[in-house]
């Protein structure tokens, strides 16, 4: 695996009131050495994997409910991906999907935090070969 | 401990292992690797001839290439994690995670190896979000 650099993709739920300038700031502040590019989704974070690791862990203890991240393979700006470069976005249409359901994962999280229990759902049980049979002869 | 998360690129699943305290195997450390380690200058950019070749352990040869691509990639990712985290359904499941038949395979290969694993049906609401976090939340917590 590649282990010195990481590439960090930090995404600000829609339903947040922090900004991607208030995040690139937030990790300049670090100092932790890690190049961060902002976005409009978010901020890029660049570095050694230690770094960042570092910097991921502060970002999601300053804002729990509101940033959320994974890594990202491609180095930040790549030319292959960079829109600046015209560089093809084959992720994007993902990525904007799961950006949209952040407000409920973040919805969830805290609902754990207060420790609230839910009941699991009963799995849907399998439709047994003579109530299909019922179904498709009633059709005729 | 590593926790194989599929779709394989999944933000939301990323950040909940990782939240929880594991190792998340997502598909992007896979394409860093190639990025990194490979001159790739054209299209196609993360799957090579070698790979599709590679998946041939995990399909068969009259299975379609990209599914032996996709697979080359995330094999290995089955072969070395420790449990395994699954979304159903999700509305994303289009574009380069798309392959339903991939993802058939995928989760076929989790059931091979035997390793613990959970299903949660993707959320549409607050009362979903709220069960299928819970459950992620003492599935990986769980894992010792």
């Amino acid at each position: 695996m590649s282990d010195e650099r990481e590439t960090r993709l930090f995404m600000i739920s829609p339903v947040s009131n922090v900004t991607p300038d208030q995040l690139v700031r937030a990790i300049h502040a670090m100092g932790k050495g890690v190049k961060v590019k902002e976005t409009c989704y978010g901020c890029l974070a660049e570095g050694l994997v230690a770094d960042v690791k570092e910097v991921t862990g502060e970002i999601r203890g300053r804002y729990p409910y509101d940033v959320f991240s994974k890594r990202r393979a491609y180095p930040a700006g790549d030319p292959r991906r960079c829109r600046a470069e015209h560089g093809t976005r084959p992720g994007y249409a993902q990525l904007e999907a799961e950006w949209e359901s952040l407000p409920l994962i973040a919805c969830g999280l805290e609902s754990c935090d207060r420790g609230e229990t839910h009941e699991i759902p009963p799995e849907p049980e399998k439709l047994s070969v003579e109530d299909f049979k019922k179904i498709t002869e009633a059709a005729r | 401990m590593k926790v194989f998360i599929d779709p394989p690129n999944s933000l939301i699943l990323y950040d909940l292992v990782e939240r929880f305290g594991h190792e998340p195997l997502g598909a992007m450390a896979s394409i860093q690797e190639r990025i990194d380690n490979i001159e790739l200058d054209l299209p196609p950019m993360n799957v090579t001839l070698d790979d599709v070749v590679k998946g041939l352990k995990y399909a068969g040869v009259e299975v379609p290439s990209g599914i032996r691509g996709r697979l080359a990639l995330w094999g290995p990712l089955i072969d070395q994690a420790d449990a395994a985290l699954i979304m159903l359904d999700p509305p994303f499941n289009f574009g380069c995670v798309g392959c339903e038949r991939s993802n058939e395979m995928v989760r076929y290969l989790i059931r091979r190896r035997g390793i613990p694993a959970l299903s949660v049906a993707y959320p549409g609401n607050e009362a979903e979000a709220k069960v299928s976090v819970g459950r992620i939340k003492e599935f990986l917590e769980g894992l010792k």
